[in-house]
């Protein structure tokens, strides 16, 4: 198993998103200088967070605004109609880039079990999900598409 | 009887040919728990050198979805999927077509509203079944629900034997069906079902039937047991309010905090499972509380976790209940009407709170979250309970009734045509 950040909680609730896990396969020799990294799929546009360290565990949480609140968005939006946006999440130590998802256990198909609730800022619909390869990433649709199927 | 003093009818006798057993079921090829049920006793039956056919009254899949030996042989009244009707050809065929699109757009005659299963049931299925069940004469003919039983009561007279099964406790049923019971159940040679209060219940609306208590059987009591250290509950069954899925989130949501590290895993599908998506959202439950959908491999799945839970309203008698504990899981149970009051006893193999009682459930279920010893002494005490409902407990009860229903019927048709017998 590759190193990665493990996730054991998901809070999709009042405006934020928080994380809950543990780094596994990488010692976390200092609990300073860890971030949360998500990446805009597709591009190299990134947004980091502190998150705090501690032993193996971490936790960290990102307000969904920051999500609507891209400078480019509302001209792209303008060209393309609004599009769905992923975000891939990773912690950082600045080295290394762990990828966040959930492969200890043993539930297969976590993007049809473990389902979270989207929440709304601005006009975007903001969900977390499981990828069919169990990470975590974040999906924003503006609210013209919410409620279609993943 | 002086034929057991010519030695050749003796053994004719001794050994008679045993009777075709025809098993009438809504739809053989679905997925719920009669239809288990009744393939599991088609199984045994056939292993044991029994001549047995399922028949569907309705087809709308191309596969059976459960083990079904290939000496089982399995027909279809009527073939509901795309293409399988092909109209008869010339004018009278045409005339034929009409009428079949006519009927199958009326609703029923011969089957009270109140049945669960009314809907499936429109004159050209009706006039099919009819139709079919008519013709038989011989051997034994078992309906699996009070729709097929209804017909089966008043249209299959041509001299076979008739064995009425109720998968559903009597309080269950509507008045209008619980009505069409006390007038067409006397006419059946028996009516088997689950629970000794519902025997009795029986017994009582129908003076003079034969009514007898046979449950369902588990697959198999080979299975892996728990080690009770997995902190995962797990349910199962239709997405669906009889379930009570509803009230078991709820009382989830009322120890999460105290036990923030046990998962509940609910398997199963159907039509609630938006509803309850978003009742464990509105409890912020999604970390700890997962619809997994419909499993193949639920033995392995309940040998996984720690103890079952059964939040039913209403039950016959709960199959996935007794096979979880022959994975020696105990049991938290509503005690709803009926079964698991018939199979659990309170404080030895499971516990039993008083029904649709959230609290009273989500207070059982921590009681055993906080004790591996009590989980894995009821767990061994549950194997035992189970045991009692194997197939080679189970089985042989209806060898011994279709056996002897057949003689009995054997015996009375002789006399009726004047044979020495």
């Amino acid at each position: 198993m590759k190193p990665h950040a493990e996730v054991d909680e998901v809070w999709p609730r009042d405006g934020r998103i928080r994380l809950v896990g543990r780094i596994h396969g990488r010692a976390a020799d200092s609990a300073d200088g860890w971030r949360l990294l998500l990446v805009l799929r597709g591009t190299d546009h990134r947004l980091r967070y502190d998150a705090r360290v501690k032993g193996d565990r971490f936790e960290s949480e990102l307000p969904i605004a920051d999500l609507a609140g891209r400078s480019d968005l509302a001209d792209r939006d303008a060209e393309a109609g609004g599009e769905i946006e992923e975000w891939d999440i990773h912690l950082t130590d600045g080295e290394a880039e762990l990828r966040v998802g959930r492969q200890l256990d043993d539930i297969r198909g976590k993007k049809k079990i473990m389902v979270f609730p989207e929440q709304r800022v601005s006009g975007l619909s903001v969900r977390p999900y499981y990828t069919v390869k169990d990470n975590l990433s974040l999906e924003c649709r503006p609210e013209s598409l919410a409620g279609e199927a993943i | 009887m002086n034929v057991r003093n010519q030695a050749p009818r003796l053994t004719a006798h001794e050994a008679p040919k045993r009777p075709k057993v025809r098993y009438l079921l809504l739809h053989a090829y679905g997925r719920g728990g009669t239809i288990r049920t009744v393939m599991n006793q088609a199984n045994s039956l056939v292993r044991a050198g029994w001549d047995v056919e399922l028949v569907s009254a309705l087809r709308r899949r191309k596969d059976i979805q459960f083990p079904l030996d290939p000496r089982v042989t399995v027909s279809t009244v009527v073939d509901l999927r795309e293409g399988a009707y092909t109209p008869p050809p010339g004018v009278a065929g045409r005339w034929h077509d009409r009428r079949r699109a006519r009927l199958l757009e009326r609703p029923g005659k011969h089957i009270p509203a109140g049945e669960f299963g009314y809907r499936y049931f429109n004159r050209y299925v009706e006039e099919q079944l009819i139709a079919y069940l008519s013709t038989l004469r011989d051997g034994v003919l078992v309906t699996t629900r009070p729709a097929l039983n209804f017909l089966a009561a008043q249209h299959a007279t041509g001299g076979v034997v008739r064995v009425a099964q109720e998968h559903m406790n009597h309080g269950t049923h509507k008045r209008d069906v619980q009505q069409r019971i006390r007038e067409t159940y006397p006419s059946f040679d028996a009516v088997a079902v689950l629970t000794e209060p519902d025997r009795q219940e029986y017994e009582q609306l129908l003076p003079g039937t034969r009514v007898v208590r046979i449950p369902n059987a588990v697959h198999s009591l080979d299975q892996v047991a728990s080690d009770h250290h997995a902190k995962i509950a797990v349910a199962a069954g239709r997405l669906f309010p009889q379930k009570g899925f509803d009230m078991l989130i709820e009382a989830w949501s009322k120890l999460v905090e105290t036990y923030p590290d046990w998962q509940l895993r609910i398997y199963g599908s159907g039509e609630k499972k938006a509803e309850l998506r978003a009742l464990i959202e509105e409890h912020h439950l999604y970390n700890h509380v997962f619809l997994m959908g419909h499993t193949d491999r639920l033995d392995d799945e309940l040998a996984k976790a720690s103890f079952y839970v059964l939040s039913s309203r209403f039950e016959g008698l709960p199959m996935v209940m007794i096979e979880a504990m022959s994975h020696a899981l105990p049991v938290v149970s509503f005690d709803c009407p009926t079964g698991p009051s018939d199979v659990l006893t309170h404080g030895v193999d499971g516990l039993l709170v008083p029904p649709e009682d959230p609290d009273a459930l989500a207070q059982a279920m921590a009681k055993l979250m906080a004790d591996e010893s009590l989980r894995s002494e009821m767990g061994v005490a549950a194997v035992l309970t189970a045991a009692s409902y194997g197939p080679d407990a189970v089985h042989p009860r209806w060898e011994a009734l279709f056996t002897e229903l057949h003689e009995q019927r054997l015996g009375t048709a002789g006399a009726a045509k004047g044979l020495r017998v």
